[in-house]
């Protein structure tokens, strides 16, 4: 029972943190915590915002869906084909240091600043984590697994949906819920830098507006979604691979 | 890790940036790709050359060099305290664990505003910002290492005369240094990607601020530069650390 | 054979008394690992400790060496309690603990050093042991670079460093293969020779047990009690190749392995 309250006095601590730090810096930009609660429902009342946050999520939801699609099957070839995996490696070891949303500018050049770009560069955020998680997993994947099920009479294709993406599922959904992170943050980030629809443009306007309180509303909304997602995505992982051994996620969080 | 494996690892490296100008140039000189979206390879690094040699660019270097150590630096001392207290201690442990639950799915960056309002526009903004970004993955591989360390080990220290106090520095954290130090090393890749993202919203200098800043008169060979140039530097600094990790690791089995 | 009688000298080196030990598993179940035990170690004395797993034998080594606290009873050393873990009491772990962020040498010298013992002298002392254990030239590898045998050779040299005055051995050559097992079960024996610690031995090899000991402590498994104690009357030195072919010897291995079959009980 503690497990579960923990986190909520967390959150609750945390706010209390911030009220008293607002109460005492008493700085004009630097609203307390339940001016900014305050002024949530008006945020997510205004039919502008809401129109922003939709957009919001459908460039992520199709970015994360579109990435998951390719990545998953490219990460699962890679681990069990050495030629596939010779192939992309060098391509992708080039990109991973490369900051994704930084790339928004040269994509909106070619690109145009609609939401394609913005898709394309939360495609590209989510693609290398689940990549390189699925490419682990189906690496790690027993041989005598597969040959058993090769004795069985089933071909490739057969195998590496029935025995490898089974038996990697843990990892690859480790991948996932990291490239949701990344999803996330990838989109807040390009909306910040093409400033245009979304929420990270929200958070922009009103800090050049001056309404501050709107600007930590949507910082904690923000929060919320991000803790949200992560949770539901916690509930669906443990529940898909029950089988598993615990995994740590190393830069997410205790799981 | 010898030095013929090192000379051999960065050659192999290699390797894939080759492929990538190659391919590069050849999308430029089959005419996939007009002069004004991608430019050249051979403008690209000549325009580099010559802004490596322009001190307005190196102070530009310097200021994003300053910010990522700074934020980095702060992350490692912070996340290492915190992962080792948490990890000896169950009364810190316990007041630890769940605000980490709490902050760590949320995207950092939506707190940029934030930082800006109470800090001010100039290094301290972005700085801070890299240390939240920074901090998680080292406290939890720090964590991790801390509190998987053989008890066995611990108890041989005791028995040889080590008081419980010095076991912490003398066992664990040595113990649990090959998990400190993979934790830096996505905590320093993670310092270079939101240095310059944080730079590309706003800023008044910086290398994300030369390439918003081409972004806007629209010279694509000047936003090239410095996203070459952060991966480079990116590069440059892991390799650093790597070579840090296999000399502070040396005795460790490979994993 | 006579169960020995549990007699209570003043001058034990080791007395455990009524000691207990209750473990909380994570089905939240207690789990009964020791059972009133009470045993007397004298000065000098090669005891071994026998038993199926999940007997409880490591346990009791760890609450002699003051690593974990029974839950009941007292485990005491030349008459003061047992608190926590010193350097009067070495062990020696099955799995060789050896820290490796240090040379073989670092790793022997950690104990000297820990005591306050100058590094020169320590250094000294240390490479005249690891002469002894048979590692010499070996100073400055690292433990990953060791096959088993050489590593708890290093982790028998890093204990002995700090010059226990009893010697905690939980099952140290479980982990080898039988070539080396018997290779370091005579090397032992010679450097126990030499100044005759007390030595408490966990063993699950009757064999074992019987080569190496002055007495055999047997034991039940779950809750882990004591079965019998065996005094083995064989002569020191002891060398393999005699001792395997003499009767004494056989007749103790089969008596006791024939206990153990008719208690109904796993053997060892």
């Amino acid at each position: 029972m503690m497990r579960r309250v923990a986190p909520c006095l967390a959150c609750i601590g945390l706010l209390l943190v911030w009220q008293l730090a607002s109460l005492a810096l008493n700085n004009d930009s630097f609203p307390t915590a339940l001016e900014a609660i305050r002024a949530i429902p008006a945020v997510l009342g205004d039919k502008d915002s809401l129109v922003n946050f939709g957009a919001s999520l459908r460039r992520m939801t199709i970015g994360f869906s579109v990435a998951l699609a390719v990545s998953i099957p490219l990460g699962l070839l890679m681990g069990r084909s050495r030629a596939v995996a010779s192939f992309f490696n060098p391509l992708l070891m080039v990109i991973y240091p490369v900051p994704k949303a930084a790339l928004m500018p040269i994509i909106m050049l070619w690109l145009g600043v609609g939401d394609l770009s913005k898709t394309l560069v939360i495609f590209l955020g989510v693609s290398l984590p689940v990549i390189y998680h699925s490419f682990e997993g189906a690496k790690a994947v027993e041989e005598k697994m597969l040959w058993s099920g090769a004795a069985m009479g089933l071909s490739a294709i057969q195998r590496l949906v029935r025995i490898v993406l089974p038996a990697a599922l843990p990892e690859i959904l480790t991948g996932c819920r990291t490239g949701l992170v990344l999803a996330l943050i990838t989109m807040i980030t390009s909306e910040m830098i093409a400033r245009q629809s979304g929420a990270g443009n929200i958070l922009f306007n009103a800090l050049d507006m001056g309404q501050y309180d709107t600007v930590f509303a949507m910082i904690i909304i923000v929060g919320a979604m991000g803790i949200g997602l992560d949770a539901l995505f916690e509930r669906l992982r443990a529940r898909l691979v029950r089988w598993a051994e615990p995994q740590f996620d190393i830069p997410l969080s205790f799981s | 890790m010898n030095a013929r494996t090192i000379i051999s690892d960065l050659l192999l490296g290699l390797i894939p940036i080759v492929l990538l100008v190659a391919v590069w140039q050849a999308l430029v000189s089959f005419g996939y790709a007009p002069v004004t979206l991608l430019p050249p390879p051979g403008h690209v690094f000549q325009r580099m050359v010559a802004l490596l040699l322009n001190t307005t660019y190196q102070r530009d270097i310097a200021a994003t060099l300053f910010r990522l150590f700074a934020g980095f630096a702060i992350a490692v001392i912070l996340g290492v305290s915190v992962g080792l207290a948490a990890a000896v201690n169950p009364t810190i442990n316990a007041a630890v664990r769940p605000i980490v639950r709490v902050l760590a799915p949320l995207p950092k960056v939506a707190l940029y505003p934030a930082l800006l309002l109470l800090v001010g526009f100039g290094h301290e903004s972005k700085i801070l910002l890299v240390t939240f970004d920074a901090l998680f993955p080292i406290l939890l591989s720090t964590y991790y290492g801390a509190s998987t360390v053989e008890q066995k080990l611990i108890w041989s220290a005791m028995a040889a005369g080590t008081p419980p106090r010095e076991v912490l520095f003398k066992v664990v954290l040595p113990a649990a240094a090959p998990s400190i130090l993979t934790g830096c090393r996505i905590g320093l890749v993670i310092s270079c990607i939101v240095v310059f993202l944080a730079e590309m919203i706003t800023s008044t200098d910086g290398l994300g601020h030369v390439l918003v800043t081409a972004a806007r008169t629209f010279q694509a060979v000047d936003m090239f530069v410095p996203l070459i140039t952060i991966s480079l530097l990116g590069l440059i600094l892991n390799g650093l650390l790597e070579l840090l990790r296999s000399y502070l690791l040396r005795g460790f089995p490979e994993v | 054979m006579q169960p020995a009688a549990v007699h209570k000298p003043a001058t034990a080196m080791i007395q455990i008394d009524h000691v207990s030990q209750m473990f909380q598993t994570s089905a939240r179940q207690d789990h009964l690992a020791l059972s009133d035990i009470s045993l007397s170690v004298a000065n000098g004395a090669f005891v071994s400790i026998l038993g199926p797993s999940g007997c409880g034998k490591s346990t009791l080594l760890y609450i002699v060496g003051g690593f974990v606290q029974p839950t009941k009873g007292i485990a005491r050393m030349k008459g003061e309690a047992i608190r926590g873990p010193g350097p009067d009491r070495g062990p020696v772990f099955q799995e060789f603990a050896l820290f490796p962020w240090k040379t073989v040498l670092g790793n022997v010298m950690y104990g000297p050093r820990q005591q306050g013992v100058k590094h020169a002298e320590a250094e000294a002392q240390s490479r005249a042991l690891l002469e002894m254990v048979g590692l010499k030239g070996f100073e400055n590898f690292y433990p990953k670079e060791l096959s088993g045998g050489m590593k708890q050779r290093v982790a028998l040299a890093r204990t002995l460093a700090y010059h226990p005055e009893v010697l905690l051995m939980d099952e140290p050559f479980g982990a080898l293969d039988a070539h080396t097992r018997t290779r370091l079960q005579n090397d032992l024996l010679n450097i126990w020779e030499r100044d005759r610690k007390t030595v408490l031995f966990v063993t699950h090899s009757v064999e074992e047990a019987v080569f190496l000991s002055d007495k055999v402590v047997m034991m039940t498994p779950s809750p882990g009690r004591i079965r019998q104690i065996v005094d083995i009357d064989l002569p020191r030195p002891r060398r393999r190749a005699e001792l395997l072919l003499d009767p004494r010897y056989q007749k103790y291995v089969v008596e006791i392995e024939r206990m153990f079959d008719d208690s109904g009980e796993l053997q060892p």
